[in-house]
């Protein structure tokens, strides 16, 4: 290839000419069919690079050793941390005893909530907005939605965010967000609260867990195990609190 | 006006945890030690928060503090002993015929393309994963390096150059880094 542009398809790909190069380069490549040709190996090598690149994720033990480097004050002592766990756990179980209907035979709304995460687990693309930065995904459903939501700093954590998406739950517009506990995907569904529904019923084959706070009715449906689950809802709970 | 607040560094930081101890992996090659570089990192951006300058590149400046960490550790001490000659050998003919062929590319699968990115000379591997994973300028990666842009590009397009090359091997059933007539190029790990 001799053409005299041969030696910018790097700069260009890489997004380094001018602006006014970057122009020049762009109507050039309408008519130079190797020029364009080389830049398309360019693009697509970077692209393969980038996802394959992309290989580790800090482990979640790193992002408790970091939360606590960055709040050493933050530190509780072990005792206080294992009777307050204790407390935790015997209010949950008592809420959970106090609030959830046994399991119904069909509710239309788990059904489609599980319905919802079944398609999350088994889509090769499960959000709309991939981010593991709550700042990123929660401005992406501004304008989306006719309210908006919280979510929680996950640092210290063993979440992971995925990501959203816009889906429909009932009928009215909702937000899905995606996230990672272990093995195990985590959907959190949020729409407005319909005033003088019934709280929906358990499903048999996922843990739903629900519940209404500021207006809004939130889901989490998941196959990972309430312990797993607890410290998020605890957590989506605090960010919303008014 | 210079210097950050912790506020400000852990919005800053916290979203870079995971590209930092994917690009510790990539160097380490070890877990624990990948682990370990990430948490000195932060340690040490936090003792130096008010020696950022505002203006400059916060995610450069993080990959900055990372590698020099790493190159004055063991592996990295092992690693300054041996970069030098492997990337100074490296063999601009093997890849001066290059044509680009993109159907080459899309033929590679991920676990492919990893394997020629864990193949390349370290000193290749980090920039062209700064550049096209981390889509850092080419001056934000000199920065982070601490090496002149020029070497940026240079180490980029050769880097690039020994992707195809290992890729198109690869796919022809040759050993990373072999060359057409059998013999390795220099720099490619057995």
């Amino acid at each position: 290839m001799n053409c005299e542009w041969r030696e910018k398809i790097a700069l260009f790909v890489d997004d380094e000419l001018q602006p006014a190069a970057q122009e020049q380069m762009s109507a050039h490549l309408n008519g130079c069919a190797e020029c364009t040709a080389a830049v398309a190996e360019h693009m697509a090598l970077k692209k393969a690079v980038r996802v394959a690149a992309n290989r580790y994720s800090a482990p979640p033990d790193l992002h408790a050793a970091i939360y606590t480097q960055l709040h050493p004050h933050a530190r509780v002592s072990p005792w206080w941390k294992w009777g307050m766990s204790l407390a935790c756990l015997t209010l949950v179980v008592a809420l959970g005893f106090a609030l959830w209907p046994g399991p119904r035979a069909k509710d239309p709304m788990v059904a489609e909530l599980v319905d919802q995460h079944v398609i999350a687990l088994s889509s090769p693309n499960p959000v709309d907005v991939i981010s593991e930065d709550r700042h990123t995904v929660k401005p992406w459903f501004q304008g989306k939605l006719p309210f908006t939501f919280n979510l929680p700093e996950l640092a210290g954590s063993n979440y992971k965010l995925l990501g959203g998406k816009l889906v429909f739950i009932g009928q009215s517009p909702g937000a899905e967000l995606l996230y990672t506990a272990g093995g195990h995907k985590i959907s959190v569904f949020i729409a407005e609260e319909k005033k003088g529904g019934k709280p929906p019923a358990r499903s048999s084959t996922f843990n739903v867990k629900t519940w209404t706070q500021n207006g809004l009715q939130f889901f989490v449906v998941t196959d990972a195990s309430d312990n797993e689950v607890t410290q998020l809802v605890s957590m989506l709970q605090e960010a919303n609190r008014s | 006006m210079s210097g950050l607040n912790q506020k400000e560094f852990e919005k800053l930081a916290l979203p870079l945890l995971d590209p930092l101890y994917n690009f510790a992996r990539w160097m380490c090659h070890d877990a624990d030690e990948a682990r370990d570089l990430v948490q000195e990192t932060f340690a040490k951006a936090l003792k130096a928060l008010s020696s950022f300058q505002e203006g400059t590149n916060f995610r450069a400046w993080m990959f900055r503090i990372l590698r020099n960490t790493f190159l004055t550790s063991r592996t990295g001490l092992e690693r300054r002993n041996t970069v030098q000659e492997s990337e100074e050998g490296f063999d601009d003919s093997v890849v001066s015929n290059e044509t680009p062929e993109l159907a080459l590319v899309r033929r590679a699968d991920t676990e492919l393309v990893q394997q020629a990115i864990a193949a390349l000379p370290a000193g290749f591997q980090e920039v062209v994963i700064l550049a096209d994973l981390e889509e850092l300028k080419y001056q934000e990666i000199a920065d982070a390096l601490v090496i002149p842009i020029g070497t940026v590009m240079s180490r980029l397009a050769r880097a690039r150059n020994l992707l195809r090359q290992n890729i198109a091997n690869a796919l022809q059933g040759k050993k990373f880094g072999q060359k057409a007539d059998g013999k390795r190029s220099v720099g490619a790990k057995p």
